[in-house]
């Protein structure tokens, strides 16, 4: 078999298929398996009025907009749960009207994502109705209308066409640029092991017209291909491969790492202060040179302390505060 | 007190959704006391795990432990959207920052929406459990959090009364009880309005009333059991010893 090479450096990967303006969606959920190391160098690259379709979204995001990236947020949920309430880079950007925003249900947007990797147009829920995520719209009228990036309109109220006694609310499926999600296992082909939730990771990846995996182990295809059955990424969808070991650091990711509870803690107190935000990004994004510079400046007992106990999923007793 | 209240409306064998913040303490205090066989279901797709310690998100990997199903999110979605014509959803648990007398909730701004005063996190997976399934919701017992119109309908409770529901198209399910530091209040089976249902030890109606931005019916409330020694010792020894959550 003579297969694809798709592996590249992270920089390549990044200034090869996210392009200003484009709509870009991330994989992981909050504190688990966000793809920090590519949000990073996203940054780095200083992209500008990008559409991000947040997802279950946390820091990740929230440097994202507090870096200046970010034009429009597709949201649902923004917080690194049980160490900030709420992202406090989105909250300022929000109260201070620097972003276009878009509110939905936290079980509307995996369904958006699964439609678009099915290629549907647009789906029919119940949910969102009877509340303002239908009645009030963050992103204005003529916005929808006139900006190609975006459908014509949030969403349509109407009666079911099968049952006209039922009211349901239809919403136009996203169209993604680019899917960015962070995986345990990866072949240079493309082919792709997720252990642990999947979250919205497999349905982004197929709906995006360009897929950026980083990965966690870079292995040889036949170690993946000799159990298909456990991969949920073929090699067909991928278009870049990136080595990037702790790549998902300070979130979670499945039989490798626990979560940074320390540092999300650190996170908490910069993102919520101007000039400690600034010093944060020069010491963490613009001050690194890319992954190996990170991991050797979070040092070797730190991430050590982090490996997850096999049997657990994760670290019983890690100091978490 | 109140992740306590809230693990008591856990009964063992319960089949519940889990939301993010207080809920996932009282969850994990059900579970390591009064309702072992509780199925605990969060919107991250994680089905039937049992947490040892106290998870900080809904996608914290301590709740995967020993669960029965990892499922892709739009199978919860799936799971959720169907389960009330199969009655296999029993409770979904919210919290929010301001409620109604109607039960409809508010999680993502106050003030205005497009200039708000305070913005949240947004729905989470709160607008869906409040479509789908009965619920019950954590507030922190403010009159400026209990009004008589909230900033901004994150999660439908009952709309404006008996029919409010139908006429917006929700399936026929709703809040049931809330859950605040001073007691528990539950909705009229016929009007869907709040009434004070109990009120914890060394709380008076009166109390209650003074920090609720609407009028309550206090003749039904009775005073709660206080929660034994028992309870409040694996709270602050098992389940969160670290206090990540209490």
């Amino acid at each position: 078999m003579n297969l694809p090479n798709k592996v590249m450096t992270l920089e390549e990967a990044i200034s090869k298929y996210v392009h200003d303006g484009d709509t870009i969606a991330f994989g992981g959920f909050v504190t688990n398996k966000k793809p920090y190391a590519a949000v990073r160098e996203i940054i780095r690259q200083g992209k500008k009025n990008l559409y991000v379709e947040g997802g279950p979204a946390g820091g990740d995001v929230d440097m994202l907009i507090g870096a200046g990236c970010v034009k429009v947020l597709f949201n649902s949920y923004m917080a690194n749960s049980g160490y900030t309430q709420v992202s406090r880079r989105f909250r300022k950007a929000i109260e201070e009207g620097t972003i276009l925003w878009e509110d939905y249900s936290l079980d509307i947007q995996p369904i958006l994502y699964h439609a678009a990797a099915l290629g549907f147009p647009f789906i029919a829920v119940k949910n969102m109705l009877g509340s303002d995520l239908v009645n009030k719209w963050g992103i204005p009228e003529e916005v929808w209308q006139n900006d190609p990036k975006l459908p014509p309109r949030k969403l349509i109220v109407d009666r079911n066409p099968f049952n006209p006694d039922e009211q349901v609310c239809l919403l136009p499926t996203p169209k993604i640029d680019v899917a960015i999600i962070h995986v345990q296992k990866a072949a240079p082909d493309g082919t792709a092991r997720i252990e642990g939730p999947v979250f919205v990771d497999i349905d982004i990846a197929m709906g995006a017209t360009n897929c950026i995996i980083t990965c966690e182990e870079l292995v040889h295809p036949d170690e993946l291909r000799r159990e298909p059955w456990l991969n949920q990424i073929p090699n067909l969808v991928p278009d870049a491969v990136v080595h990037v070991p702790f790549g998902a650091h300070p979130s979670q990711c499945t039989n490798y790492y626990d979560y940074d509870g320390l540092f999300f803690r650190m996170y908490d107190q910069v993102s919520g202060d101007d000039e400690l935000f600034k010093q944060f990004l020069d010491e963490w994004v613009y001050g690194i040179k890319d992954q190996n510079e990170y991991i050797d400046k979070l040092g070797a007992s730190r991430l050590t302390n982090l490996r997850v106990r096999p049997g657990y999923g994760y670290v019983p007793g890690l100091k978490r505060r | 007190m109140m992740a306590i209240a809230l693990a008591r409306q856990i009964k063992d064998g319960m089949t519940c959704i889990i939301g993010t913040g207080l809920p996932l303490i009282g969850a994990a205090l059900a579970k390591n006391t009064t309702a072992p066989n509780a199925v605990l279901i969060f919107e991250t797709g994680m089905i039937d795990g049992a947490p040892q310690e106290v998870p900080t998100s809904v996608s914290d990997l301590r709740i995967a432990y020993k669960a029965s199903a990892l499922w892709p999110q739009y199978r919860y979605f799936g799971f959720e959207s169907n389960a009330w014509k199969k009655n296999k959803i029993d409770l979904g648990f919210l919290g929010g920052a301001q409620i109604d007398p109607y039960g409809n909730l508010n999680s993502t701004c106050i003030g205005d929406y497009h200039h708000p005063k305070t913005r949240f996190t947004g729905s989470g997976g709160a607008n869906g459990i409040a479509t789908y399934v009965n619920t019950v919701i954590m507030m922190q017992h403010q009159k400026r959090r209990f009004c008589e119109k909230v900033d901004y309908i994150t999660s439908p409770g009952w709309i404006d009364g008996p029919d409010g529901r139908k006429k917006m198209g929700l399936p026929e399910v709703g809040p049931q009880a809330v859950v605040t530091e001073l007691g528990i209040m539950r909705f009229d089976e016929k009007t869907r309005r709040m009434y004070l249902a109990e009120y914890f030890p060394g709380i008076t109606p009166q109390q209650i009333q003074e920090n609720t931005g609407f009028e309550l019916d206090l003749s039904r409330a009775v005073e709660a059991e206080p929660p034994s020694k028992e309870i409040l010792e694996i709270l602050t020894k098992k389940v969160d010893p670290q206090r990540l959550m209490i």
